[in-house]
């Protein structure tokens, strides 16, 4: 095997990616209308939802914690971007106050699990619970609907041919990526994952490099929001519900190791463009609605599967 | 399990899971060879990845003996073991039990087919009872309506400790056991499959000198009853005290095997580490300086008390002391792992409290642990951002790595260190116990420290590595660091300290200059026995 392939075979997202290619491939002969322009312009609001969103839990499972609480979290943030473009209008201080509300929820996750020393699955499965509930509070039900076109900028406009919020996923993986690498922080991240008590006996921050990871999914939610409301162009009290779940498979299956220290942010991507378009292709062939959970997490497992396959071929050890 | 018929004489006798006939019983139906070894393996080989860990080793056991297997850590004997138990497959050699040809696929099959290991690390279930241990694994007695027979189960758990001779509360939660209790509910836990061959890996490593008397009574009983017992160690008094033959492992090879009376000690040590003692230390004297620690009356709870230790720059100081003298807890608590109750901290005069390692290496302590794997090393990673894990910030601009000065700073110090066996961009696990040693300790050299608390820096690294590693300490006392050196290797604290500290139960019970300290008085200083012949330890 010559040492490009074998060194791209050895990247954690190149399982995923092969299957997405292979799968884009089948969709495209066999899924009438899956290459459409309309098509792929209706799905990418959803991805890039999920793309980013990722991004930040990408880092934080890397870290060896999980945070399941962005459905409820991208939710809040929407309500929070829907309600100030509603009364202020703008698209800069919508924003503002999306992000804003994510930092502040990441916080709360990111001080329980390092301060509080509770394990991340119980606070952000609490804070999941917690965060829809103060989102039907605050709002008594009430739907948002009348959003300015200039706070929907984000999921509307296009540069160039190029949909805005596709260039915002290619910026902050671009970013996230960048920071991951090359940072001191992300450098620990990757270590406290890996050994947790080796990096704190090294001298390493292994709370703060965490906390930091829960903030970093609480900014990029509030991004993720702004686009979701300029898509939609109204907020639910039912919105992002579900999200999370899609969330961690992404990660999981683009090849992010759960048990963290080992993935990437291209991993990340790759897991929710995967996602996104076994869910188009469901419906694109017209498979009943009550089928397509069914298919999807039989497709997610036959893609996890194909990394036996890759270690297999290079004889590694599962770690 | 895959059991290839080697000869015709044994057909079938194996089968049965865990036949609850007596071990003499058995012993009537199954040898009927007498002397016929009942372990036997040939040409043995396995290897980690690129390291080989035993090559081409020979051994047997006989029935009802006692057949020491000694070494170096590093030897190869835990691999050897691990192998014969099942938990490794060899990926050359035979393995034959009782004579015929066997390929054991888990330890299951090494238990069903009679041979037993008591691991060195004691797991044990720690929250269920003594007799629900035993049968962990096993098939466990039913009551009439499917249920666990309780009555039966503690029933023939009390008989199983009363043909060992011991009572134990067979009811109690196994995590309320001493350390002794546990090592004889393995026992007993081994000796319930019926076992023809019983391996005891350094049974004795946190036993009492009064434990270790009841253990050896165990095994004299076991022997009569016609089981071989393997008895890993590199104890040699335990050795010469217990053993009808000896095996020597050096470096994964087979040295020797010889009856008892045909070796004498210092034989052993030559074949154990291939060239006299006095080699491998090298400690040059030199000048010590200020005092650039000091401890006054420290003490946490139950894990050490009342600690008074100084140690100055440019001097070795050796901590002695059984294992769970709480000689790591003391070095993790200076270091700001574990929170000091009372009691001070002087380093260079000034008071100081640490309360996370990253305090105590900005003045100057660091601490290399014990445990490589689990608190030294992040494995995943490569070697260069293993060796910079901690000055990171150092080798950053506004956050932001450079991964050229990163490389310069490695490749010195993998250089100074002569860290060998795979480029620092793989990962830390393709190198050796040694080298992966040696890469721990220069993270912790990379931080420019001037006290090192080396916690066992020896363990589990072959002769050569070790001899390098003594260089190094004596190199660093040269340039004017204070070390603390803990260590169980009673050789290794007497020939490279200046000063041997001695801790027993959590306390300072003794301390000797480099020319009064001897093996005796510091095993007796450990056990906390008056002067007695203590354990040699290698």
């Amino acid at each position: 095997m010559p040492a490009g392939v074998r060194t791209l075979l050895l990247r954690p997202e190149a399982p995923a990616l092969i299957f997405l290619v292979l799968l884009a491939i089948v969709l495209a002969f066999t899924a009438e209308g899956f290459l459409d322009p309309a098509n792929l312009e209706d799905n990418i609001a959803r991805v890039v939802v999920l793309g980013v969103i990722a991004l930040g839990v990408n880092q934080v499972v890397l870290s060896g914690e999980i945070d399941i609480s962005v459905g409820s979290m991208l939710g809040l943030c929407a309500f929070a971007v829907g309600a100030v473009g509603e009364s202020q209008g703008g698209l800069i201080l919508p924003l503002l106050a999306g992000i804003g509300t994510g930092v502040v929820a990441g916080s709360v996750n990111g001080a329980l699990v390092t301060l509080g020393r509770i394990p991340s699955i119980i606070v952000t499965l609490g804070m999941l619970y917690a965060l829809r509930g103060m989102i039907l509070v605050i709002t008594g039900g009430r739907w948002i609907t009348n959003i300015p076109s200039d706070t929907r900028a984000l999921g509307l406009q296009s540069v160039a041919g190029v949909s805005v919020p596709v260039i915002i996923l290619v910026v902050l993986l671009v970013v996230v990526e960048l920071i991951s690498r090359n940072s001191t922080w992300g450098r620990n991240v990757f270590a406290v994952g890996g050994n947790r008590r080796a990096a704190r006996f090294a001298g390493l921050s292994a709370g703060r490099t965490r906390f930091l990871a829960f903030v970093l999914v609480g900014v990029l939610t509030g991004i993720a929001a702004a686009i979701y409301v300029g898509r939609a162009g109204g907020v639910q009290t039912n919105a992002g519900q579900g999200l999370e779940l899609q969330v961690v498979a992404a990660v999981v299956v683009g090849g992010t190791s759960i048990s963290g220290g080992r993935g990437s942010s291209v991993a990340a991507i790759t897991g929710a463009v995967l996602i996104g378009v076994i869910l188009n292709g469901l419906v694109l062939l017209d498979v009943p609605a009550e089928w397509q959970s069914a298919m999807l997490g039989a497709l997610i497992l036959l893609a996890i599967s194909t990394d036996a396959l890759r270690r297999r071929l290079l004889r590694e050890q599962p770690s | 399990m895959i059991i290839e018929e080697h000869r015709g004489e044994h057909p079938g006798v194996q089968d049965g899971a865990y036949p609850s006939a007596s071990p003499a019983a058995r012993d009537k139906s199954s040898s009927d060879t007498p002397g016929d070894p009942v372990i036997r393996v040939m040409g043995l080989t396995k290897r980690f990845g690129g390291v080989t860990a035993i090559d081409g080793v020979d051994f047997d056991l006989l029935p009802g003996e006692v057949h020491a297997l000694v070494g170096e850590n590093g030897a190869g004997k835990s691999t050897l073991m691990k192998i014969v138990h099942g938990l490794y497959a060899p990926d050359e050699g035979q393995l034959e039990v009782e004579g015929r040809q066997v390929t054991f696929v888990s330890s299951r099959d090494a238990e069903a087919a009679g041979v037993a290991m008591i691991p060195q690390e004691l797991d044990l279930f720690p929250e269920l009872s003594v007799a629900e241990n035993l049968y962990v694994g096993r098939h466990r007695p039913r009551s009439w309506w499917g249920g666990l027979d309780w009555t039966a189960m503690r029933t023939e758990a009390r008989r199983q400790f009363e043909t060992l001779g011991i009572d134990i509360d067979v009811t109690l939660p196994a995590r309320f056991l001493s350390t002794a209790n546990r090592q004889i509910v393995l026992i007993a836990r081994a000796l319930m499959g019926d076992a023809r061959a019983v391996i005891m890996d350094e049974p004795t490593s946190s036993l009492t000198e009064r434990e270790v008397q009841r253990l050896f009574e165990v095994i004299k009983d076991l022997t009569e009853r016609g089981v071989g017992v393997v008895y890993v160690s590199h104890r040699l008094d335990e050795v010469f005290t217990i053993a009808d033959r000896i095996s020597v492992l050096r470096d994964g090879l087979h040295i020797k095997t010889a009856p008892v009376s045909e070796l004498d000690s210092e034989e052993l040590v030559r074949l154990m580490v291939g060239r006299a003692l006095s080699e491998l230390f090298v400690r040059n004297p030199h000048q010590h300086g200020s005092i650039a620690l000091e401890l006054k009356g420290l003490s946490r709870s139950s894990e050490f008390t009342d600690i008074d230790l100084t140690i100055h720059r440019g001097e070795v100081v050796g901590l002695a002391g059984l294992i769970g003298a709480g000689r790591t807890e003391l070095a993790q608590a200076v270091f700001g792992i574990r929170p000091v109750e009372s009691g001070e901290i002087y380093i260079d005069g000034e008071r100081v409290s640490f309360h996370s390692p990253q305090e105590a290496m900005n003045r100057g302590v660091v601490y290399v642990p014990e445990e490589r794997q689990s608190q030294g090393l992040i494995l995943p990673f490569p070697i260069y951002a293993n060796i910079t894990l901690s000055i990171l910030q150092k080798i950053a601009r506004a956050g932001f790595l450079n991964y050229d000065r990163e490389r310069k700073t490695t490749d010195r110090f993998a250089d100074a260190l002569s860290i060998r066996g795979a480029d620092v961009s793989e990962p830390i696990s393709r190198l050796s116990g040694g080298n992966q040693q040696k890469a721990m300790i220069a993270k912790s050299l990379a931080c420019e420290p001037s006290i090192l608390l080396l916690d066992e820096p020896t363990r589990g690294v072959d002769v050569g590595a070790k001899s390098e590693i003594y260089r190094l300490i004596d190199q660093l006392g040269q340039d004017g660091k204070a070390i603390l050196l803990i260590s169980s290797e009673l050789e290794e604290v007497l020939s490279m300290a200046d000063r041997v500290v001695v801790m027993r139960e959590g306390r300072i019970t003794a301390e000797f200059d480099r020319d009064e300290a001897t093996q005796e008085r510091v095993m007796a200083a450990a056990a906390g026995v008056e002067e007695k012949a203590g354990a040699a330890e290698l």
